[in-house]
């Protein structure tokens, strides 16, 4: 320790960073009056934020999670941390317009060495392009309202730059359930209950607290972390609904709820028919409505008729009925209590669920690590493609206003 | 027990859990089973990950399984709780043989359209195209579109809004590619009259050369529709549609068909949001719990001369009255003893109590009522007596000090 404050004090000039010299062209809000050492060190004092954030990590209650963001520890807007801050290590999931990173701290001292987190890159080009630029706002803000929930990932601090966006998370080293349930084929039913009772925490408070409907269940979006508890991530389209209802189709096909498909506007229901869709997944080995034309996906969603194997428990049956109801003012935790009536259904019998809130009990999978940067759980990607279209001066005339929250 | 490897510290508090759950007599045996059961499970799971590994490219999690094997069929459960789980095995296997066995277990891809916002529409006086059709035209729209599901639940305002916006569109030749397989695809087409051969190329998308369309399918004449997933979101399209002669087409564009959705259902709900507004046994409903309401209202029609509610019979509804007139009546008297119109809601009373209907209510024009149910209201929000209570103070120091009230 007494060698890091020693570290710490050091003239800038003596410290090997590469920062020092980089024009102040590339912060995207220059202040005036601050000298290259003040940005230094202020940089500094950014990544020694983001390097310590563990030492705060505690499970915070429902409200405590819901304070003002500003309060927190975590998921602030740094101005000064550029990629360059930190060694890009392996892709850990792409999509179509972003990159995950299992990314560590560039230069870091000894002791952060084992500190590793995930690196969200998210090229502003493709986002315009994609029309995603509300849902990408949408993605920050509720990200740095919910961080500090037990079952969420934690977004440690986001920032930008020229020409991509990035948040900063924690790296959830267990991989996704989804490869789990894949591999396995279907899970039993005590593995099914113990990850749907950690859901139904995470959409309880999502709702109850926040307002704020995910919009994108499914076991490809929920992860494991090192000690076999969950946390969801992705929250793309996550959108603060409130009292009002939304339009936009978004989600993914085979667990769209009725109501996105014929739109007719739509809420935080959505998550519990997903949340049905989900649990039927988890014992089963794959949803109730499929078919290789999504069409008929959709027209079965439609018609809600759900078709269970004959041994599911009876307990279980009427859970997913109760979710995956299509008239809304009927759909288990839509309904007077909310997610209350879920957490009572019986198939949830015996469940502790401030135990499970505290992460006091064990989950079913705990991944065999060798250490805290292990990616073994995380499939091969293939390497970035070459030759992107440029963010140009033009592009960021008209744009970067809407980014200003990163 | 920091010092411990994680996974040495995971067995002993997997082993406490077990035993805290179990509290056995004899200890050392109790220790000694569980091993046993811990060990034969890891090395069934070994040997299935093993098996999985060979013909399963993506890299998989080594995992320990503490408590219970997580997964449902695994080998390794018959091996291990042979008793405990048999039947659960049995359970999930058989019966899901009947589903699709074609399911595909890859990573499923988000979907998300245009983003829509009803508030901003308002501003814009957006009215969906209306192109002219001739009443024969007309029909054969209607009956076209009348068996596709995501037409079949639309009111007659939003029918005629919808086949009114759709386009003619001449395809002037034989040999015309109307849509191509693999390219973004934005409307929906119903042939008017002429011929379309479909074609799939297995690849995905069209090649070059003389065989690039694929092999025929299918083809579709007067009445025929293609490329209705476009009407949810822009997905490449799965075949290639080309004209065999020269034919007519009616084209409709996602936006607006889903705008046409929107905007209705949007009027609608703040329309009944506003009727709620004016019923003083709800008053102080909450606008989350007013949109609540207005959700699950029900819309009916009837004809002229309906008894709607009857006096004397029990209620178990309340009405608004959307559009058309009502009359009033009373048992012995001829004349109505009052007029409702647009707006105007009646019945109201079944909501609180069970006492007899107190007057006849009978539609004297064609009229569209919107309707809820007591037990509908009472899912949603509990029994309205509470909502009343809530803003009569006098009641309210009775409900604090009332040990059932909640």
């Amino acid at each position: 320790m007494a060698a890091t404050a020693i570290k710490n004090h050091l003239p800038s000039a003596l410290l090997p960073h590469h920062r020092e010299s980089s024009p102040p062209k590339d912060d995207p809000k220059p202040l005036q009056k601050q000298s290259t050492q003040e940005i230094h060190e202020e940089r500094e004092q950014e990544k020694r934020l983001v390097s310590q954030w563990e030492d705060h990590k505690l499970a915070l209650s429902p409200s405590q999670v819901s304070q003002a963001p500003s309060q927190k520890q975590v998921g602030q807007s740094q101005r000064h941390l550029r990629c360059e801050d930190f060694d890009l290590v392996k892709t850990l999931g792409t999509g179509t317009f972003a990159r995950v990173w299992l990314a560590r701290l560039a230069n870091a001292k000894r002791e952060d060495r084992d500190k590793v987190f995930a690196l969200k890159i998210l090229r502003k080009v493709d986002v315009i392009r994609l029309k995603q630029v509300e849902h990408v706002r949408n993605e920050r803000n509720v990200l740095a309202v919910v961080a500090g929930h037990p079952f969420i990932t934690t977004m440690v601090a986001s920032f930008q730059d020229q020409d991509s966006l990035y948040i900063l998370l924690d790296y959830c080293p267990g991989g996704e359930v989804f490869s789990y349930l894949r591999r396995a084929r279907r899970f039993n039913e005590h593995t099914s209950q113990f990850y749907a009772a950690e859901i139904v925490l995470v959409l309880e408070f999502l709702h109850e607290h926040e307002g704020v409907a995910y919009r994108d269940l499914k076991p490809e979006n929920i992860l494991i972390d090192a000690e076999g508890h969950l946390k969801l991530v992705d929250f793309g389209f996550a959108k603060k609904v409130d009292d009002r209802e939304t339009y936009t189709l978004c989600g993914t096909p085979e667990y769209l709820a009725p109501e996105v498909i014929r739109n007719t506007g739509h809420g935080c229901a959505v998550d519990w028919w997903a949340f049905g869709i989900l649990v039927y997944e988890f014992l089963v080995g794959q949803p109730p409505f499929w078919d290789q034309n999504p069409m008929k996906i959709y027209e079965q969603i439609v018609a809600g008729h759900v078709r269970y194997p004959s041994a599911m428990s009876p307990d279980a049956r009427s859970l997913i009925a109760g979710l995956c109801t299509v008239d809304v003012s009927k759909r288990l935790g839509n309904i007077k209590g909310g997610a209350k009536t879920v957490k009572q259904h019986p198939w949830f019998k015996g469940t502790d669920w401030d135990a499970l809130y505290h992460r006091r009990v064990q989950g079913p999978i705990v991944p065999h690590l060798r250490g805290p940067a292990d990616t073994r759980n995380f499939d091969e990607y293939d390497p970035e493609p070459e030759g992107r279209e440029p963010y140009t001066e033009e592009l960021r005339q008209r744009w970067d206003a809407s980014f200003a929250d990163f | 027990m920091s010092d411990l490897p994680s996974d040495f510290a995971n067995e002993l508090s997997a082993l406490t859990r077990e035993y805290l759950r179990s509290l056995p007599t004899d200890h050392l045996q109790f220790c000694a089973n569980y091993f046993q059961k811990r060990l034969q499970s890891q090395r069934a799971e070994f040997v299935l990950a093993q098996q999985l590994s060979s013909t399963n490219a993506g890299a998989m999690a080594t995992t320990n399984f503490p408590g219970s094997n997580p997964f449902g069929s695994s080998p390794s459960n018959t091996a291990m709780h042979a008793l405990q789980e048999e039947d659960e095995t049995d359970q999930m296997t058989s019966p899901t043989a009947s589903f699709p066995s074609n399911y595909n277990l890859n990573r499923r891809t988000s979907v998300s359209a245009e983003s829509l916002n009803p508030t901003s529409a308002q501003n814009d006086n957006w009215a969906p195209p209306f192109h002219q059709k001739t009443a024969d035209q007309w029909s054969r729209l209607k009956t076209a579109v009348s068996g596709n599901f995501l037409f079949a639940p639309l009111d007659d305002d939003q029918s005629t809004a919808v086949l009114g916006a759709l386009q003619e569109k001449p395809i002037p030749a034989k040999d015309i590619k109307v849509i191509s397989q693999g390219d973004v695809g934005d409307f929906f087409y119903v042939v008017e009259n002429g011929s379309f051969d479909i074609y799939v190329n297995p690849s995905g998308k069209i090649a070059s050369g003389p065989d690039g369309l694929g092999s025929k399918v299918g083809n579709v004449g007067p009445g025929g529709s293609f490329g209705e997933l476009a009407l949810m979101y822009n997905a490449p399209r799965a075949a290639t549609v080309v004209s065999t002669e020269r034919s007519t087409l009616w084209a409709l564009d996602r936006v607006t068909f889903r705008r046409i959705l929107m905007d209705s259902a949007f009027q609608r709900r703040r329309m009944y949001e506003g009727f709620l507004e004016e019923v003083p046994l709800l008053t102080s409903l909450t606008p989350y719990e007013r949109s609540k309401i207005a959700d699950a209202l029900e819309t009916r029609r009837y004809p002229a001369g309906t008894t709607i509610i009857k006096e004397g019979d029990v209620g178990e509804a309340f009405f608004i009255l959307e559009s058309g007139d009502a009359e009033v009546f009373k048992r012995g008297t001829e004349q109505p003893v009052n007029r409702y119109k647009k707006g105007d809601y009646f019945g109201e009373l079944a909501l609180l109590n069970d006492k007899p209907r107190a007057a006849s209510v009978v539609s004297k024009t064609e009229v569209k009522v919107a309707t809820l149910g007591k037990d509908g209201f009472q899912r949603l929000l509990g029994p309205v007596e509470g909502i009343m209570r809530r803003n009569d103070p006098s009641k309210a120091s009775v409900e604090s000090v009332d040990p059932l009230a909640s």
